[in-house]
C-alpha cells in the first residue's frame, strides 16, 4: 500500500515544470542508461528483425541484423497454420479464469484470516504459510497423479485449478487487511451491516490497489506459466502459448523466423499491457514483493 | 468531463465481464477452438514426431489423403522429438485422452505397455484398406506383434549412414570406377581415407561429422560398431550380462581417435559443415532430403565395416493406436484407413531417405532409381539393433543411460576402458531392475515380445 | 477530523467488542469459516493432498498408469541416496543457484541505482530493464538458444568468437545463467527501485549538510536502508533458482545438456516420473526436494528473526 503511494507521488514530483539543466554527471548517466538498455533490448530486436526475414535468410551464416529483404512470411505462416491462434485463445482462457478465481478466493481468505475468528485459525494459517514452499516444480509428480485421479489431465480445469491456490497471494492480502483501520468496519457494524456487506462495500473498495497488484501479478504468472501446463496437457489443441511453442514444433523443422514471430506473439500482449499500465504494474510487482519483507 | 470517463469505465467493466464469462464458458466446454471448428466430420487426431524433410513429406501425404477423403478431418500435431513425445503420448493414453493415431519407434513398443497404453490393430480393417502381412518382411512385421496381436504397423526402416562428398573424394582419389566410395574394411584403412580426404578438403572445416556431443547419435554409432565386432548384450534368458568390455573399449577408442587426430571439431554443426564442404558426415538417412535439397554431389553408404563385418544401426517408425477406452466406430476406422494409406503410398516417404517397409513399394521402378537410396538399401539386411528388452528403444532408458557415457569417452572426459566398465555395470543394473509398468524384470519377461 | 472520529468511536468500540464477542461465540465457525473455505478447499486439494499423496507414493513402486502400486517401504529413498545421477542433478541446480544469485542481486542493484539517478525518461529505463521478464520462459529460452547457436547465432557473431555455448559441458550452464540474468533481473530491479524510492529524502539532505560525499551517502545510508530488500531478493532468487527447469530444458531441446551437464533436479525428477514412468521413485525425490526447499525457507525465516532481535 505504501509503495503504491510513494511510487505514484515520486512519479509526479520527479517531473518538475522547469527541466533541470544537463549536468555532466547526468549526461554520463543517461548515456550509460542508453547503452545498458540497448543490451537489454537487443535480443528482442534481433528476434523482431529475424521474424521479418525469409527462412533461408534467417539461417544464413554469418547472421546479420537487418533483413536484406523484408517479408512478413513468418507472421503469415503463423496465422495460416492456426495452432498459434488456438494457443492464444487457450492462454487467454486459462489466465483469465485463474486470475478471477485467485482474486475472489484469496481476497476472501485474506480477509477471513485477518479479521474473523474461527476455531483452528492459527493452525490453518500456519498450514497456508507452509504452502509457500510448494510449487509444481517441487511437487510436480504427486500433483500430476492427483489431477490424473480426478480425471482432469488434458482439460482446462486441470490447468486452471491447481494454479488457484497461491498461498503467497493470500498472505499479501492478509497483510493488507490487517492494516485496514478496524474503526471503519465497526462503524458499519453499528449501523447493522453484516460481515459480508462490510466486506463488499467497505473493505474491497479500500483494497482495490492491492487487489489490482495481486490480479496483475497472477495474470503475468499464469500467462507465462510453462511447467504446470506442460505436465498436465498433452493434447496440442489445449496447449497454452508457452507450452505449445516449446513442445509442438513446426512440422517443417526449426524455422527460426517463425519461431521468433511466435515468441513475439506470445510476449507482445503483456508488453503492450505493460506500456499502458506501467505505473500500476511496477507498483504491483513491488508491492507483491515487498509484502514478503 | 465526467461523462466519458464514466462511460469508458463502464465499457471496460463490461468488456472485462464478458472476457471472464467467455473464458469460463470456454473452459466449461473444454475441447479447444480447433475441435469446435472441426464440426461434425470424422476427426482423426494424429500425433507424430516428424520434423524437417520428414515433416514436409508427411504433410504432403496427409494433404493427398485429405483430398481423397473429404469426410475425414485429419488433425496432425508434430511434437518435439524424443522424450517429450513419448512422455506426452504415454500420459495421454494413461489419462484416457489419447489421439486416434500415433507414431512410435518399434524398439519402444515393447516397453510401452501394449494392451494398457496401446490398443491392437484390427487386421481385417487393415486388409480392407489394402495392408496385409504378406506385403511385409516377416521379421519386421513380427517386431510389432506382442502376445499374438499386432500393436505396431511398420512404416519404414531408417539407418545410420556414412555420407560423403563425391566432389571432395574424387580429388582425393577415394572414388571407385562406379563413382561410389571405395570400400573400407579396417580401422587403419578408414583413418587412411580420412587422412587423404583432409589433404584436399576446404580449410577450416572438419573432416567428418560424428555428432560427438549428441548422446543419441553416439549411442546409435556405438550399437552399430559394437555389433560389427560381434558383441552381445545379454543371454537369451535375460539373466546374465554378456557385454564385452574389451570390444566396447575398442569401439570407444575408435571414436575417440577421430577427435584426438583432429578429424572432428567437437560441437560444430555437422550438417552445415557437410554442406559447406566437409568430406564426410555420419547421419541418419533422414538427412537425404536436406543434402539433396542443397544440390550437393554426394553419396551415402552404410557405416563402414571397419571391424570386418557389415552392420549399421537401424530403427523403424511404426503406426500405433494409443489406448482409448472407447476405441471403435468411425474414428477408429478412419485411423486405420489413414495409416494404411500412408503405408501404401510410401514412395513419397522414401524421398525422405527412409527405406519403405511396405515391400511392393521397394520393387517399383521409381524406388529403384532413387539416389542415393539405392546405394544403401542393402543396409536393411544387416541391421544392428538394441537388445529386445523393456528398457531399450529410441531415447529409451538404455540409450539415456549409456549414451552420455559414450559421449564422455568420445569427448575425452573419461577414458574408454573406464567407460566400458561403467557401461557394463549399468547394464547389470538395468537387467536387474523392474519395468515400472508391470513390475517384472527383463528375465521375468517384463513386456518382451 | 481523526480525533473526533476516534472520540466518537472509542466508546462504541468498547461496546461492540463485547457484543461481537458473544455473537462470535454463538456463530462459531460460520463467518470466518465461510470466508476461508473456498481457498482452503482448493488449497487442500492441490497442495496438502498432493503433499500427503507424494509421501505415500514415495513408499510404493507406483507407475504412471495410476494402478497396481505396492508398498516397498523406504526402498526409494535408499535408492535415491545412492543415485549418483540425482546428486549430480542436485549439484547442477546448486551450481546454477550459486552463479545466478550473486550476479542477479548485484546487477539488479546497479540497474536500480542507474534508473533512480537518471532524471529523465524514468519510464523508458523501467521498460527496457523489465521487458524481458514479461516474456514466457520458453520464449526467452528459445530466443537465447538461437542467439547461442554456433554459426547462425548472433551472440558469437557480435563478439567475434566461436564458442560452443550449447554443446560443450563447460559452457552450457554458463549460457543458461546468462539467459536467466537477462530474463529475470528485471523483477529484482523493480524491487530495488521501489526500495530506493522509499528512502526518505531528508536522510540524504541531512547527510549532505554534514558534508558526506556521494560515496559515503551510499555506504552509510543507501546500503543499510536496502538491507531488508536485499535479503528478500536473495531469498526469492535462491528459491526460484533451485527450481531451475524451464529455460534449461528449452535451451537444450528437452535433453540433459552436453554430458548431462545442465540436468537440474526438477528435470531429473520429471524424467523419472514421466519418461521412465517411475512415479514412486520420482515422488521420493520430490519429497527430498521439498525438504531441501523447506530448509532453505526456514533458514531464511530464522535469519530474519535473529536480525530483528539483534536490531532491537
Amino acid at each position: 500500500m505504501t509503495t503504491v503511494g510513494t511510487t505514484a507521488s515520486t512519479a509526479r514530483s520527479v517531473r518538475p515544470r522547469s527541466r533541470r539543466p544537463w549536468t555532466p554527471s547526468q549526461i554520463v548517466l543517461t548515456l550509460l542508461g542508453v547503452a545498458v538498455s540497448a543490451v537489454f533490448v537487443a535480443p528482442i530486436a534481433a528476434a523482431l528483425f529475424t521474424s521479418l526475414k525469409s527462412e533461408a535468410e534467417a539461417a544464413e551464416i554469418p547472421p546479420h541484423w537487418l533483413p536484406k529483404v523484408w517479408t512478413a512470411q513468418a507472421w503469415k505462416a503463423l496465422w495460416s497454420t492456426g495452432n498459434l491462434t488456438n494457443w492464444f485463445v487457450n492462454s487467454l482462457v486459462v489466465s483469465v479464469c485463474v486470475t478471477t478465481v485467485v482474486l475472489v478466493v484469496s481476497a476472501l481468505a485474506g480477509y477471513g484470516f485477518a479479521r474473523t475468528e474461527f476455531r483452528g485459525k492459527s493452525v490453518l494459517m500456519g498450514m497456508v504459510m507452509s504452502g509457500l514452499m510448494v510449487s509444481p516444480a517441487v511437487l510436480g509428480v504427486p500433483l500430476f497423479t492427483t489431477v490424473q485421479q480426478m480425471g482432469m489431465v488434458d482439460t482446462y480445469w486441470g490447468m486452471i485449478l491447481p494454479q488457484c491456490a497461491p498461498a503467497a497471494m493470500v498472505y499479501i492480502l492478509y497483510k493488507f487487511f490487517q492494516g485496514v483501520p478496524r474503526e471503519l468496519e465497526e462503524a458499519a457494524f453499528i449501523d447493522g451491516a453484516g460481515r459480508w456487506r462490510v466486506f463488499l462495500t467497505i473493505v474491497v473498495p479500500l483494497a482495490r490497489p492491492s487487489l489490482a497488484a495481486v490480479g496483475i501479478f497472477t495474470f503475468i504468472a499464469s500467462w507465462n506459466n510453462f511447467l504446470w501446463p506442460y505436465m498436465v496437457t498433452n493434447n496440442p489443441d489445449l496447449m497454452t502459448m508457452p507450452n505449445g511453442i516449446a513442445t509442438v514444433m513446426n512440422s517443417y523443422g526449426i524455422q527460426w523466423a517463425q519461431l521468433m514471430a511466435g515468441g513475439l506473439m506470445a510476449g507482445l500482449p503483456l508488453i503492450v499491457v505493460f506500456v499502458f499500465f506501467q505505473r500500476q504494474i511496477v507498483a504491483g510487482v513491488a508491492h507483491t514483493g515487498l509484502a514478503g519483507q | 468531463m465526467e461523462r466519458p470517463e464514466l462511460n469508458r469505465r463502464r465499457l471496460l467493466a463490461t468488456a472485462g465481464g464478458l472476457a471472464v464469462a467467455g473464458s469460463f464458458g470456454f473452459a466449461a466446454l473444454g475441447t479447444g477452438a480447433d475441435a469446435l471448428a472441426a464440426g461434425a466430420d470424422t476427426r482423426v487426431r494424429y500425433w507424430n514426431l516428424f520434423s524437417g524433410g520428414d515433416g514436409a513429406n508427411m504433410i504432403a501425404m496427409l494433404d493427398a489423403f485429405r483430398k481423397e477423403h473429404p469426410g475425414i478431418a485429419v488433425k496432425d500435431s508434430t511434437l518435439q522429438w524424443g522424450n517429450p513425445f513419448y512422455t506426452k503420448l504415454a500420459m495421454a493414453a494413461a489419462g484416457n485422452r489419447a489421439p486416434e493415431l500415433g507414431v512410435m519407434h518399434m524398439g519402444r513398443v515393447a516397453g510401452f505397455s501394449p494392451g494398457r497404453l496401446l490398443d491392437p490393430w484390427d487386421i481385417e480393417l487393415l486388409a480392407k484398406y489394402g495392408v496385409r502381412q504378406q506385403d511385409y518382411n516377416p521379421a519386421l512385421w513380427n517386431r510389432g506383434v506382442i502376445d499374438g496381436r499386432l500393436y505396431a504397423l511398420p512404416l519404414d526402416i531408417h539407418v545410420q549412414l556414412c555420407f560423403y562428398r563425391r566432389d571432395v573424394l574424387k580429388k582425393a582419389g577415394l572414388l571407385g570406377d562406379d563413382g561410389l566410395m571405395i570400400p573400407v574394411t579396417s580401422t587403419d584403412e578408414w583413418f587412411d581415407v580420412l587422412k587423404k580426404a583432409r589433404k584436399v578438403q576446404k580449410k577450416g572445416l572438419q573432416t567428418i561429422g560424428l555428432w560427438t556431443n549428441d548422446q543419441n547419435f553416439q549411442w546409435w554409432f556405438f550399437v552399430a560398431f559394437y555389433t560389427q565386432l560381434g558383441g552381445q548384450w545379454f543371454d537369451d534368458a535375460r539373466t546374465q550380462v554378456l557385454f564385452d568390455a574389451d570390444k566396447a573399449t575398442q569401439v570407444l577408442e575408435f571414436f575417440r581417435k577421430h577427435v584426438t587426430d583432429g578429424y572432428v571439431i567437437p560441437g560444430a554443426p555437422t550438417g552445415e559443415q557437410f554442406i559447406n564442404g566437409a568430406p564426410f558426415t555420419w547421419e541418419g538417412n533422414w538427412s537425404v532430403p536436406v543434402f539433396s535439397g542443397a544440390k550437393l554431389d554426394y553419396g551415402a553408404t552404410p557405416l563402414p565395416p571397419v571391424f570386418g563385418r557389415q552392420a549399421t544401426h537401424a530403427e523403424s517408425h511404426s503406426f500405433v493406436l494409443p489406448h482409448q477406452s472407447g476405441r471403435g466406430g468411425a474414428t477408429n476406422e478412419a485411423a486405420h484407413e489413414l495409416a494404411a494409406y500412408v503405408v501404401t503410398h510410401a514412395l513419397q516417404w522414401a524421398a525422405g531417405g527412409h527405406i519403405p517397409a511396405y515391400r511392393p513399394t521397394l520393387s517399383t521402378e521409381a524406388y529403384k532409381t532413387l539416389t542415393p537410396q539405392n546405394e544403401y538399401v542393402s543396409a536393411m539386411n544387416h541391421q544392428a539393433t538394441e537388445p529386445k528388452v523393456w528398457f531399450a528403444g529410441s531415447t529409451g532408458v538404455l540409450a539415456q543411460d549409456l549414451g552420455p557415457m559414450v559421449v564422455s569417452s568420445t569427448m575425452g572426459s573419461a577414458g574408454p576402458a573406464a567407460v566400458a566398465q561403467r557401461m557394463k555395470k549399468e547394464l547389470a543394473k538395468l537387467l536387474a531392475s523392474k519395468n515400472p509398468m508391470d513390475g517384472r524384470t527383463a528375465a521375468q519377461g517384463g513386456a518382451v515380445a | 477530523m481523526t480525533t473526533s472520529a476516534q472520540t466518537v468511536l472509542a466508546p462504541a468500540r468498547a461496546r461492540t467488542a463485547a457484543a461481537t464477542a458473544t455473537v462470535r461465540r454463538k456463530q462459531g465457525f460460520q463467518h470466518g469459516g465461510w470466508f476461508v473455505a473456498p481457498f482452503l478447499a482448493l488449497f487442500v486439494l492441490f497442495v496438502i493432498w498432493p503433499l500427503l499423496r507424494g509421501v505415500y507414493l514415495s513408499l510404493t513402486d507406483a507407475n504412471i498408469s495410476g494402478e497396481g502400486a505396492s508398498f516397498i517401504g523406504l526402498d526409494n529413498y535408499r535408492e535415491a541416496l545412492h543415485d549418483q545421477l540425482m546428486w549430480d542433478a542436485l549439484g547442477h541446480s546448486a551450481y546454477f543457484t550459486l552463479l545466478v544469485v550473486p550476479c542477479i542481486t548485484v546487477l539488479a542493484f546497479l540497474l536500480a541505482m542507474l534508473a533512480h539517478h537518471i532524471e529523465r525518461g524514468k519510464w523508458l529505463w523501467r521498460l527496457c530493464f523489465f521487458v524481458p521478464f514479461l516474456l514466457p520462459s520458453t520464449v526467452a529460452g528459445n530466443l537465447f538458444q538461437w542467439l547461442f547457436t554456433q554459426g547462425i547465432g548472433m551472440f558469437n557473431h557480435t563478439f567475434g568468437i566461436d564458442t560452443p555455448w550449447l554443446t560443450d559441458k563447460s559452457y552450457a550452464m554458463l549460457a543458461i545463467v546468462i539467459e536467466t540474468l537477462w530474463w529475470t533481473v528485471g523483477f529484482s530491479f523493480l524491487l530495488y527501485l521501489a526500495a530506493l524510492q522509499g528512502i526518505p529524502d531528508h536522510l540524504y539532505e541531512a547527510a549532505k549538510l554534514d558534508g558526506a560525499n556521494a560515496w559515503h551517502r551510499m555506504v552509510h545510508i543507501t546500503l543499510p536502508m536496502l538491507r531488508n530488500i536485499t535479503g528478500l531478493v536473495v531469498a526469492l532468487q535462491v528459491l526460484a533458482s533451485l527450481q531451475l527447469f524451464d529455460q534449461a530444458v528449452v535451451m537444450m531441446d528437452f535433453g540433459p545438456g552436453p554430458e548431462l551437464s545442465t540436468r537440474s533436479f526438477v528435470q531429473y525428477t520429471l524424467e523419472q516420473g514421466f519418461t521412465s514412468y517411475r512415479v514412486g521413485y520420482a515422488s521420493a525425490m520430490s519429497i527430498i526436494f521439498f525438504v531441501i526447499i523447506a530448509v532453505v525457507a526456514l533458514a531464511r525465516m530464522w535469519l530474519l528473526r535473529n536480525r530483528e532481535e539483534g536490531g532491537r
